[in-house]
């Protein structure tokens, strides 16, 4: 690696996973799983800032290792996302899920210290085709259907990015990757890419569809990268672009709604991401220095506590089989350990004082009120508590407490435990203390959450939402969880799309047949006519005596000599 | 699993004996009792401080408290209704959607409390 300057970090985990695959499956492959991103980590906190390992490409500057503030950030959580993640996985023995795990991870690093659009390119499908490896490992036809959907659209994610960057080049010369300004097709291309990846409204239904199906230790790593790369691209090409501020606020609002009525809790969680991904675009679209260090704080610590919330619930489906509301309930009885650290991760999503939520959150919510968006404002507000409901109340209620399943599973695995306790902890820290964090942010910050006007404005909020909860539930309103599941834009091409191809198939043959029917006897009757007229029995065709030919020539020239001769 | 232990039983973990104690239906009550409790302190404490929001709404005594209990509640309602239009069966997606499937137990270590 003498060519480079700097190691990319990138490299760090594909070479790691080259050492993996080489080991024989046990202990030595899940510790150097481990290993790696602690030394990645290592190696991106003590990065100097500036642009390092280039290389000259086609006339081009290739940069591998652009290392700012922001850049650093996204990797150290990344790091320390791999890290969780591969500890929470430590008992499985599947080649596939680890190799995947180091080169998703390892290709998400890679794009977010990309300098360049082509770069980026690389590492944005790099992270695509990584990660489809872990809803496959579930190895049945519905996630490997589910995992082909998901690919195609990352893939077409990719593609538009690489036109967009194509369009640039040519018109700027340039493939640099910094702050764009949205007006040429280029330049829109790259945003409705990064919106791809990002789950913007509409475009968003492929996170719900698959992180349900990947395996239980596969959502948990999926949930850390891919749409938290799109935050940081989105924040590093688009910030201060104002109608992220109405996409971001229309994230929060629409997927709680699904969320509360959703039966599979890993879907609900998948809703749930889609809503935190749109109090990260807000911050990016408004812009300020308060509000980025709001999208990159928040994305820091809801990379922690998703990741917790998705443990915990795969803990359970680990342990019974099922990870669906209906079927579970009052689990705190056997599994005390796991349930604690899935209400950490519900307080910390949900944003109470002293829990990680609460110190990232506010900073995008004071930004917007700062600059008086009034009614993104009330939106943000609105859909804290929406939060609240279905990650705060709903995965911990209906399936740690609640009523009684009957089941009674045994705790979770001691990895599992570990890896939780750990991003509790980490959980808690954050809350408690938040300066190591603000310390890491890409700007100054002049910001004091635990102020009383904070604290107490943020604990009615919660503590009167729960108050309805309680309402709710005893009056019977709040709907119960069934065995259903609700349609979302996927059932455009899982199911609209396929059935008017049917029927357009089916169309199209009948006319077809029709046509060819049409053709065939058409043709049959020239055929027929044909064969009436010159066929062999036709009268054309017949065969009549020469006798009578000559008798009448004979005629005629007797007719002829008579004339001639009078 | 032939029958249910009981929840003060030796055999749950001690953890879990705690725990209960937030499902039994005898402390609902003090449950409710406390979260009113919490709520009301939580209201007259908006009287010991001078607000100073962005808006002016913000001022209202209160106002936080009653957008959360508002909100929510017409949130649940909204997405209770919106079950009329979008809720389908599981295996509306037919056999190969993973609603409709058991995830594969081989790579489960389905386990119940006790066992080894």
């Amino acid at each position: 690696m003498a060519m480079f300057d700097i190691l990319p970090t990138a490299f760090i985990f594909f070479a790691g996973a080259i050492i993996v695959a080489l080991l024989p499956s046990g202990r030595i492959r899940s510790a150097i799983s481990l290993l790696i991103p602690i030394l990645a980590g290592w190696q991106v906190y003590n990065l100097p800032v500036g642009v390092f390992a280039q290389i000259e490409l086609f006339g081009q500057t290739l940069d591998m290792m652009r290392v700012d503030k922001l850049s650093r950030v996204f990797a150290l959580i990344f790091c320390l996302a791999a890290f969780l993640g591969n500890l929470y996985a430590w008992h499985v023995r599947d080649t596939v899920q680890q190799l995947a795990a180091l080169f998703y991870a390892g290709s998400a690093l890679g794009a977010v210290f990309a300098g360049d659009l082509v770069t980026l390119f690389f590492y944005w499908e790099g992270t695509a085709i990584a990660s489809v490896f872990l809803i496959w490992a579930r190895g049945t036809e519905a996630s490997y259907q589910t995992g082909l959907r998901y690919l195609i659209i990352q893939i077409t994610s990719g593609v538009i990015l690489l036109a967009g960057t194509a369009l640039i080049w040519r018109e700027t010369g340039s493939i640099a990757f910094e702050q764009m300004t949205l007006g040429s097709i280029g330049t829109w291309l790259i945003f409705l890419s990064f919106g791809m990846k990002c789950a913007f409204p509409f475009l968003h239904n492929w996170l719900q569809d698959s992180y349900p199906a990947a395996t239980v230790t596969g959502t948990v790593i999926l949930s850390a990268f891919t749409t938290k790369l799109a935050v940081y691209a989105l924040a590093r090409g688009f910030a201060g672009t104002e109608i992220l501020i109405y996409i971001g606020a229309i994230m929060t609002l629409f997927p709680i709604f699904f969320a509360e009525i959703e039966n599979d809790l890993r879907r609900v969680l998948a809703y749930s991401l889609n809503n935190q991904l749109g109090f990260m675009v807000v911050g990016i679209g408004i812009g300020t220095e308060m509000a980025l260090n709001g999208t990159a704080s928040h994305a820091f610590a809801h990379i922690l506590y998703k990741a917790l919330l998705f443990m915990s619930v795969g803990a359970v489906l680990f342990r019974t089989g099922t990870s669906k509301a209906s079927e579970l309930g009052g689990l705190c009885r056997t599994m005390p350990r796991t349930a604690i650290f899935c209400l950490i991760g519900a307080a910390s999503i949900s944003a109470f004082p002293l829990f990680s939520g609460f110190v990232t959150k506010s900073l995008i919510i004071d930004a917007s009120a700062e600059k008086h968006y009034t009614i993104i404002w009330a939106i943000l507000v609105f859909a804290s508590a929406g939060v609240l409901s279905h990650s705060g109340i709903k995965i911990p209620y209906f399936t740690f407490f609640g009523h009684d399943s009957g089941l009674r599973p045994k705790e979770a695995p001691i990895n599992m435990q570990l890896a939780m306790g750990f991003t509790a902890f980490l959980c808690i820290f954050i809350g408690v203390y938040p300066e190591p964090l603000y310390a890491l942010l890409p700007y100054e910050v002049e910001f004091h959450p635990y102020t009383m006007g904070h604290v107490v404005g943020q604990l009615q909020l919660l503590c009167f939402a729960l108050l309805a909860f309680a309402f709710l539930m005893k009056t019977g309103i709040h709907p119960p969880e069934v065995r259903a599941i609700n349609l979302d834009t996927d059932w455009i091409y899982r199911k609209f799309l396929p059935n008017v191809t049917a029927i357009l198939y089916k169309g199209f043959t009948s006319v077809w047949d029709d046509a060819a029917n049409l053709v065939k006897t058409g043709f049959a009757e020239i055929l027929n006519l044909l064969h009436k007229v010159y066929g062999p029995e036709a009268g054309i065709s017949s065969v009549r005596p020469t006798g009578a030919m000559a008798l009448w020539i004979a005629v005629l020239l007797a007719f002829s000599l008579i004339i001639s001769y009078t | 699993m032939d029958h249910i232990p009981s929840d003060k039983s030796e055999d749950n973990p001690a953890l879990g004996r705690l725990l209960v104690w937030f499902i039994n239906p005898k402390n609902s009550k003090t449950i409710v009792g406390v979260l009113i409790a919490i709520c009301i302190l939580l209201f007259l404490a908006d009287f010991a401080y001078h607000k100073h929001g962005h808006f002016a709404v913000e001022e209202y005594k209160g106002f936080y408290g009653f957008y959360g209990f508002v909100m929510f509640t017409a949130l649940i309602l909204a997405a209770k209704s919106l079950r009329f239009f979008i809720q389908r069966p599981e295996d509306y997606y037919g056999d190969s959607a993973i609603d409709h499937e058991d995830y594969p137990p081989e790579q489960l270590e389905k386990m119940e409390h006790g066992d080894v």
